[in-house]
């Protein structure tokens, strides 16, 4: 009895060892693991004196998680980089961020950052259509997928999940021709949304699925890897998140938040998403291979006002098509 | 009498206060804030319109369901493993044994991922025999029927486990009797192990029936994309539209699970009533059943189903990590060890992760056993009504979906604690408490049947020559229970390592578990890193029960639970 008290005294004093190292700021991501992980390692190697921890899961996760951390009057998280705009608008307005006028604005269009500087758009993420490229159709254009070829065939992230998938739907929601009555064709055609991009990613790679609503680096980078898929920018255009930075105004680190800005915005740091596959949202830059030319690529306007105002009515209306809450 | 709760038990008065103080703390405290939270929510009406949700309904039913098949599988499972190795004359029992605790482990999206990959379009396995389905084949593991599957095979050891400590404490003189009286192998089984065996059977199907109607993983990754949800993945999509009325969904979709647990558990103490076998332990004075000619049945079904559940996910996974990309077929041209690379020598996450896991199960399962074996004792003496209710509280955070739990104790914890000043939330010990929480019931179930069959005439005649409590728990009951006790802690660990759905909640920027690291690389897309730190997370547990295996002669007999 005696050794076994000794083993299990071992094991609790393993759980007091375990020291939370205080870090000095908190960055709550929706990219990628490698990827956050590569933008974080190039910063602190750009500033030492700064340590980073960061948290990722998808947008509407990221604030599910923020929310419940206002609500508990504690929130972690100093900075804010996530998938789009109309998310860090509602914080805006909600009074959660902090004012930044950044130096590096000046490289960036003015219609890719807040004016008055509450948050700056960092790449360009289209979302398009990924083939299987054993799939018997090429689709060219979102009409393509809701034909009988494609039938069971589809997959699509939920906005459930996905930031960039909600700001997709809305988008295709307000062209003319598509509307929610394309969406309602899709599920018709047997088309699901579960899921993050990643997900889709994954069924259509692995023949689950043959073709896929999703963010353009993702299959533009799998595909160089050697994986069996393709990507099309549609003909109709497609829909963009613009992935902004923002600062809470809860933060104690405001000085390193506000650094850790600076770098994303920077040219080093823009080079930085330029290698992962993102095209990068600072003037002057080229685009990541595989993709075609900038002014090729057609983005459907979305008005960030009237996407932010029916988000949750849109919500709704598309877990009513899709049968998911 | 004084100083006993009533005349005629022999418990000190300080024991059932200790225990109901403890269940308040970690039961129904948060519990509370969580109907509090709900009521508030709801105060403004919205319950109809919960209620009128055929979402629910059909969630509710998709439930009940999936968890019932699944305790049908687990049962048949972990029966069928328990009463062979635990009674026949079957060679490898070690292996055997060691290999059906291992799927355990695995982690249930794990487990889900590692299936799918075994059998869609792109399944490894399937490439290599040349049998894989077409192109856009629906994957037949999106089904009711796959879920039931899976939750059958990661709960049958659970089963297993419950079951075998209750046939570890047979006693062999029954067996022998029936023998010498000329009762035929069956009729010896059919007679006397069966009966006896039953309360170990309906307890672990009860742990089963919970543990599925609580299980977040499997359903996540097989039943969305075919929209079947179950009540926990329900309340899971409720919190990715984070809105003012979701803390009130969210209390009743609970109260649901609550609901479906309580019944089963019910159910439970229905059938085991009446069903107390006292037995006098000698522990480890176990029956044995020659199979002879039936080992050629026995044997190749035993591993061909440990195949299944063990070595092809195994290697689905372990193919999973070794591919470039996703999709690329494997072979030697296309082998890349990138993921690992990656996994441990540039994600900061894993080796966090690992700490904290590890850390977090080993508190969880000794803090726990401490508790546990206090309250099996205070819950099993005393037959009440009070105690029932103090069991079903018990109960409750452990067949409530992690994520519920974790918003419970974001609702207690979130601000600074009163007279202290700290903030727990944020920190590794809010997910500990979370834990302790949840796994209490897993903890306390061994123990209970333990004592269950416990004579209380050895304890008694120790009382009545003098022997005070403590001395009676050190020399008499301790030893007694210490293989149950055992099986406790390492079921806990095993339990807590995997752990997804609480810390999915309540992890923050480096309290990272094992579970949020894996399902957030597969989430993010980066199913090669997934799978390569799941593999790395299947070696650590095997050495980690290859070292209680080499531990375990130094160990009191019995709490090595795959060990005889």
């Amino acid at each position: 009895m005696k050794k076994l008290s000794i083993f299990t005294a071992l094991l609790a004093a393993g759980l007091v060892s375990v020291s939370a190292e205080a870090a000095n700021l908190v960055l709550y991501t929706s990219q990628p693991n490698e990827d956050a992980q590569a933008t974080v390692d190039s910063f602190m190697a750009a500033n030492p004196d700064v340590n980073v921890d960061w948290v990722r899961d998808g947008t509407p996760k990221i604030m599910a998680k923020l929310q419940a951390e206002i609500e508990a009057g504690n929130p972690v998280a100093d900075v804010l980089l996530i998938a789009d705009t109309v998310t860090l608008e509602r914080l805006k307005d909600a009074g959660k961020l902090l004012a930044y006028r950044s130096p590096e604005a000046a490289n960036y269009d003015a219609n890719l950052y807040d004016a008055d500087g509450y948050y700056y758009s960092t790449k360009l993420i289209t979302t398009g259509i990924m083939y299987n490229t054993s799939a018997s159709m090429k689709p060219a254009s979102w009409e393509d997928l809701a034909k009988p070829e494609a039938k069971g065939l589809v997959a699509m992230p939920s906005p459930l999940t996905s930031g960039a998938a909600l700001i997709h739907a809305q988008t295709l929601a307000a062209v003319d021709g598509l509307g929610w009555d394309y969406f309602k064709a899709l599920a018709a055609n047997g088309a699901t949304a579960a899921g993050g991009n990643g997900a889709v990613l994954k069924s259509v790679a692995s023949g689950e699925k043959a073709y896929g609503m999703v963010v353009d680096y993702m299959p533009i980078r799998e595909k160089a890897k050697g994986a069996p898929v393709e990507f099309v920018f549609p003909q109709e255009g497609v829909s963009a998140v613009t992935e902004p930075v923002g600062i809470l105004a809860s933060t104690d680190n405001a000085e390193a938040a506000k650094k850790f800005v600076d770098y994303v915005l920077s040219e080093k740091g823009q080079e930085g998403f330029l290698k992962l596959g993102y095209i990068p949202a600072r003037n002057g830059m080229k685009l990541p291979e595989g993709f075609p030319a900038r002014d090729s690529i057609k983005v459907l306007p979305i008005k960030a006002d009237e996407a932010l105002k029916n988000t949750d009515q849109d919500l709704k209306t598309f877990s009513g098509i899709y049968g998911s809450n | 009498m004084q100083g006993y709760v009533r005349a005629g038990s022999s418990q000190p008065a300080w024991l059932f206060p200790f225990i109901i103080l403890v269940v308040l703390i970690l039961s129904v405290l948060p519990l509370a804030r969580l109907a509090a939270a709900g009521i508030a929510a709801l105060a403004n009406g919205g319950v109809s319109a919960v209620l009128a949700d055929p979402a629910l309904w059909s969630a509710t039913y998709y439930t009940i369901v999936t968890a019932m098949l699944g305790t049908v599988i687990s049962l048949v499972i972990g029966c069928a493993f328990a009463f062979v190795l635990a009674l026949t004359d079957i060679r490898g029992k070690g292996q055997l044994s060691f290999l059906f605790v291992l799927p355990m482990m695995i982690p249930p999206q794990v487990t889900a991922l590692a299936w799918v990959q075994m059998s869609g379009p792109s399944s490894p396995l399937l490439k290599a025999l040349q049998i894989a389905p077409p192109l856009g084949s629906p994957q037949p593991l999106y089904s009711v029927g796959g879920i039931a599957l899976l939750y059958g095979v990661q709960h049958a050891p659970l089963v297993y486990l419950a079951l075998r400590a209750g046939l570890m404490a047979l006693p062999g003189e029954g067996v022998e009797a029936a023998r010498l009286s000329g009762a035929s192998s069956f009729r010896v089984f059919h007679d006397i192990v069966l009966p006896m065996s039953l309360p170990g059977v309906i307890a672990g199907a009860a742990l089963s029936f919970v543990s599925c109607t609580g299980n977040f993983g499997i359903p996540a990754i097989l039943g969305i994309p075919s929209s079947i949800y179950t009540l926990p993945t329900l309340i899971f999509s409720k919190f990715s539209a984070f809105t003012s009325r979701t803390f009130g969904e969210v209390a009743l979709l609970s109260a649901i699970i609550a609901i479906i647990s309580v019944t089963g558990l019910a159910i439970q103490n229905r059938a085991l009533r009446g069903r107390d076998y006292r037995l006098l332990g000698f522990s480890g004075a176990r029956a044995t059943f020659q199979l002879g000619g039936w080992k050629y049945l026995f044997a190749p079904l035993l591993w061909l189903i440990l195949f299944f559940m063990l070595a092809a996910p195994f290697f689905a996974l372990l193919a999973g990590a070794l591919v470039p990309a996703y999709g690329v077929p494997l072979t030697f041209k296309t082998i890349s060890l990138n993921a690992f690379h990656e996994i441990l020598f540039h994600q900061a996450v894993t080796r966090t992760a690992f700490v904290n896991s590890l850390s977090l199960a080993a508190g969880t399962a000794t803090c726990l056993v401490l508790v546990t074996v206090l309250a099996a004792y205070a819950l099993t003496r005393r037959r009440d009504a009070i105690s029932r209710a103090v069991s079903s509280l018990i109960e409750i955070p452990y067949s409530l979906p992690g994520i519920v739990i974790g918003v419970c104790f974001i609702l207690v914890f979130a601000s600074p604690l009163p007279v202290l000043n700290v903030t727990l939330y944020g920190t590794i010990w809010i997910i500990l408490i979370a834990y302790l929480s949840s796994f209490f019931a897993v903890s306390l179930k061994p123990l209970v049947s333990a004592f269950h069959q416990l004579d209380p005439a050895l304890e008694e005649a120790a009382r009545l020559s003098g022997a005070g409590f403590l001395r009676r728990l050190r020399d008499i009951i301790v030893p007694l229970i210490a293989p149950a006790a055992g099986a406790s802690v390492i079921v806990v660990f095993l339990i807590a390592c995997n752990e997804l759905t609480i810390s999915a909640l309540l992890w923050s920027a480096g309290t990272q578990t094992l579970g949020v690291a894996i399902y957030n690389l597969d989430d993010s897309g980066s199913s090669d890193l997934a799978s390569a730190l799941s593999v790395l997370i299947v070696l650590m547990v095997i050495a980690l029960m290859l070292l209680l295996e080499l531990m375990a002669k130094r160990l009191p007999k019995g709490v090595v639970p795959w060990r005889s």
